[in-house]
């Protein structure tokens, strides 16, 4: 039977459970950082990222709801990351859309919802229904521990990518540049809030099950994008190449 | 681990954080300079956390294209954006009562301290 963990015990738990279905070794993220996609590929990615990460604030708003009334710093936090990401500074999604024009997309083209694959529509659901359903402690372990703190690692490697191997300006990926810094608050923020209100067991064992599947889930979406938009022009066999040499 | 000297509104506040610390960053989660330090956006923006570095600016790296396009001249008084920037040597900074005004405006946040 397992036992309530300490702060240091259940964080360290909570970072393997997320650690051991990385989205990094998809074939998307593989060719990502080999340099093999095109821009109309990075497009498709755009296109189906913005029905994922734009509701953002529409999920927390439903946590923020749920959320009890005394735990008054967990709901400001709410408040202020939905604040952050619609209206602190430049919206985060009309960052996403500038980077999805520079790859040659339209922002009618990455609004449109009729443009995402189902896998990423699987994901959206997914993450509509922990903000809806859960108990608001674990969804504040799925979606801000469990996706939201892991953006910054992975915007860290794929962003000098973006301007050595694809050429693009500093402007054009400013998306990925500010949430190097707003991510690392939110997710850090997240984990202080799961630590100090998962305070049972069974709180516990959901939010370590709910962080491995958060991460399960984004592996399928990423790696759903190499089949739905990569697999012809790019042949798997070359990626496993890439990632022997790279190992 | 980096020491900051941080000066505002004639009170001088020191701690010592990680090394690779975002100081915008660490005021976020609540920890020092929290809450002496003003932040707002965390984007290169808004120019809230804008300080004048009084020493340790030689260990800093070039003002990025955020810092040169919010800040301009001020880089030459020894502004920088400290949301832009990620600490590994001891660094002494003041920040001013009012915020600098970033040279393009943009939307700013009501973020606190």
């Amino acid at each position: 039977m397992p036992e309530l963990m300490n702060h240091v015990d259940f964080r360290s738990a909570l970072e393997n459970a997320i650690k051991g279905k990385s989205a990094n070794k998809a074939p998307f993220s593989v060719a990502w950082a080999s340099g093999k996609l095109s821009r109309a590929h990075l497009a498709r990615w755009a296109e189906n990222h913005f029905h994922y990460v734009g509701p953002f604030a529409d999920y927390l708003a439903y946590v923020y709801a749920r959320m009890p009334d005394r735990y008054t710093e967990a709901k400001d936090f709410l408040l202020a990351n939905m604040y952050e990401e619609e209206i602190g500074g430049d919206r985060h999604t009309d960052l996403l859309i500038r980077f999805a024009e520079a790859c040659g997309t339209t922002r009618e083209r990455v609004i449109d919802p009729d443009n995402m694959s189902p896998t990423t529509r699987g994901l959206q659901s997914w993450c509509y229904a922990v903000a809806m359903r859960e108990d608001p402690i674990v969804a504040v372990a799925a979606l801000v521990v469990g996706l939201e703190s892991q953006v910054p690692s992975i915007y860290r490697r794929q962003t000098p990518t973006l301007r050595d191997k694809y050429e693009f300006t500093d402007e054009e990926v400013e998306f990925f540049d500010l949430h190097i810094v707003s991510d690392e608050i939110h997710g850090e923020r997240g984990y202080q809030i799961v630590l100090e209100h998962a305070n049972t067991v069974e709180l516990q064992q959901r939010c370590l099950k709910i962080c491995e599947v958060g991460a399960q889930m984004r592996l399928l979406y990423t790696t759903a994008l190499y089949w739905d938009y990569v697999a012809k022009e790019v042949p798997i066999e070359q990626l496993e190449m890439t990632e022997r040499k790279v190992a | 681990m980096p020491l900051v000297i941080l000066h505002r509104e004639g009170q001088t506040h020191r701690g010592e954080v990680a090394g690779n610390s975002n100081l915008v960053v660490k005021a976020g989660v609540r920890q020092f300079p929290y809450p002496h330090l003003r932040y707002g956006c965390g984007m290169g923006k808004c120019a809230k956390c804008a300080c004048r570095v009084l020493k340790g600016a030689e260990h800093l790296p070039e003002p990025n294209w955020k810092e040169k396009q919010r800040l301009g001249p001020h880089l030459e008084e020894g502004y920088r954006l400290i949301c832009q920037l990620w600490l590994n040597h001891d660094i002494e900074l003041e920040q001013d009562k009012e915020p600098l005004q970033p040279l393009k405006a943009e939307a700013s946040t009501s973020q606190q301290p």
